[in-house]
């Protein structure tokens, strides 16, 4: 499968697929937290987007940030290795998944921004699999039906327990 | 007849526990057959409160309230249930299928403020900040911020904002304003990237960020769970974002001025069957934004419930806000357990960074004909 890092720049979007790519930042940008372990800003470069179809080929699932590394093919057959930042493993196995839920050579597409350094490095903006399925489903902590695994939800609709 | 031995210290370890749990199914048992008996304060075999346990502190409830609720510290319920609806329906969305045709990004930026720095950050299911709003008293709260009477923070002083704001003129990556530039060569002063010293607690590993570890302890959106372990002189704070621990000595002094701590200097003590904790002496950059060396926080612990602690802080810093605040919201029991958060173990993203600002540089060099800007 043939893969371009810099296709996004290569091939502008058209205004309407801009946009929606603009509203869904946005969308994301009402959820991410107005501080975070480190800034997004700082480490990768708004000019320098991709889009990588791959395969694993070996996770890191290390704090701060997991790692996933793929490996993509070049126009020509050249393969190259790419690392994509993700979030805290924590969350995750709180939701019942581990390291091993993601197998190496699962294929995976991953649009993000490359790293200012410039490296096979980008972020994890958004991982699905080939299909456009998200890698991970499922949550107690944000929004899933109600399993009763988050401790901040009530069993049933009223008061936690009242001051005295 | 045979001499009574002494029995072992383990035998007789073994011998009480079985007697304990002799004694504790029986109570069980009796508890039972009785009527339900009004929850009271659990204690330890000292007498005192306790704390102990793991807490869970995510809370949808900002720690300051919409302006548009004014002076109102309750929500009706129909308030509570669109923030919170609002909330599962943006997680919905955001776990749907993405089109497996979509190209890369846009050139420029997606427009992704805060700290997805314009670059969008990663897929939102890797966060984790609760589903609810906080109930207290009886009623849903529309902030963790109790006073002043309109939930947010007061204003800081003038010298306080003229401080902020050269802060986020130059860390503007870090509030989304990023443009791939090395925009800070030439300016007055040190770049925002030329020392790894510059760079946040958060970012180096040292210190959980948005105050998590606190004082005061601030929800968070991920890793919001806490343990607390309790001795008769000690009360200590496990925080599972960047594993910071709060060591709490109670009735004692502070240390002395010189030694400054990220988390300040604690020192406890009970006031009735509240836990009271007043911390300073805190480094140049406490955790909790804006504040400077001279915070000083008061922090109150009070089993409320059977799975409640109810915590209240109070923070003044006469350098930075105009007047002291106060906020309050519930820490609730849960079976879970704090994962480790080695967070050195891979902190690729801070080289990533120091290193991206260098390849800038010489880009920016370069262009300008190698000439030092």
């Amino acid at each position: 499968m043939s893969s371009d890092p810099q296709d996004g720049r290569r091939n502008p979007l058209p205004a309407t697929a801009a946009a929606v790519g603009v509203a869904l930042g946005l969308a994301l940008a009402a959820a991410l937290p107005a501080s975070a372990h480190h800034a997004f800003g700082a480490e990768f470069d708004p000019n320098r987007p991709v889009l990588l179809r791959g395969v694993i080929t070996k996770v890191e699932w290390v704090n701060p940030h997991a790692w996933i590394h793929l490996a993509i093919e070049k126009e020509g057959g050249a393969r190259e290795v790419w690392m994509v930042e993700a979030g805290t493993p924590n969350t995750l196995l709180r939701r019942g998944f581990t390291r091993d839920s993601l197998k190496p050579g699962t294929r995976v597409i991953v649009d993000g921004y490359q790293s200012k350094d410039r490296s096979n490095r980008a972020n994890g903006r958004d991982m699905t699999l080939p299909d456009g399925t998200k890698l991970f489903l499922g949550s107690s902590g944000t929004g899933a039906p109600r399993d009763g695994r988050d401790p901040t939800e009530p069993a049933e609709a009223g008061p936690l327990e009242p001051a005295p | 007849m045979r001499k009574a031995r002494p029995i072992p210290g383990d035998q007789l370890a073994a011998l009480l526990g079985g007697a304990l749990v002799a004694i504790a199914v029986a109570a069980q048992a009796s508890a039972q057959d009785a009527p339900a008996r009004a929850w009271t304060v659990p204690r330890t075999l000292d007498g005192a409160p306790d704390l102990s346990g793991t807490w869970e502190t995510a809370t949808l409830t900002p720690l300051e309230r919409s302006v548009e609720f004014g002076e109102r510290l309750f929500l009706t319920a129909e308030e509570a249930a669109a923030i919170e609806n609002a909330e599962r329906d943006l997680t919905e969305q955001l776990a749907r299928p993405s089109d497996p045709d979509r190209a890369a990004p846009p050139v420029g930026g997606d427009g992704t403020p805060g700290a997805g720095g314009n670059v969008g950050g990663y897929n939102y299911l890797w966060l984790d900040r609760g589903t609810r709003m906080f109930q207290l008293d009886g009623g849903i709260r529309s902030s963790i911020i109790v006073d002043p009477p309109d939930g947010r923070l007061p204003p800081l002083t003038p010298e306080a904002a003229r401080r902020a704001a050269a802060r986020r003129a130059l860390y503007k990556e870090n509030a989304g304003d990023n443009k791939g530039e090395a925009w800070w060569l030439g300016i007055e002063g040190p770049g925002p990237y030329d020392d790894p010293e510059q760079r946040s607690l958060g970012e180096r590993c040292l210190l959980g960020f948005g105050s998590t570890s606190g004082p005061p302890s601030l929800p968070v959106t991920y890793n919001n769970l806490k343990r607390i372990v309790q001795t008769r002189d000690h009360v200590v704070i496990l925080v599972e974002m960047v594993h910071d621990v709060r060591i709490i000595p109670l009735n004692r002094e502070h240390a002395p001025q010189g030694i400054r701590r990220w988390v300040g200097d604690s020192v406890g003590h009970w006031e009735g069957d509240t836990l009271v904790v007043d911390t300073t002496h805190f480094g140049k950059t406490p955790g909790l934004a804006s504040a400077s060396e001279n915070l000083h926080v008061v922090e109150r612990f009070t089993r409320v419930g059977e799975g409640t602690i109810l915590y209240q802080f109070t923070v003044e810093d006469p350098t930075v806000w105009t007047k002291a605040w106060s906020g309050e919201y519930p820490w609730v029991a849960t079976d879970d357990r704090l994962y480790e958060y080695a967070c050195h173990e891979g902190n690729y993203s801070f080289e990533g960074i120091l290193r991206g600002a260098r390849v800038l540089e010489a880009e920016a060099r370069e262009k300008s004909g190698g000439v030092q800007p």
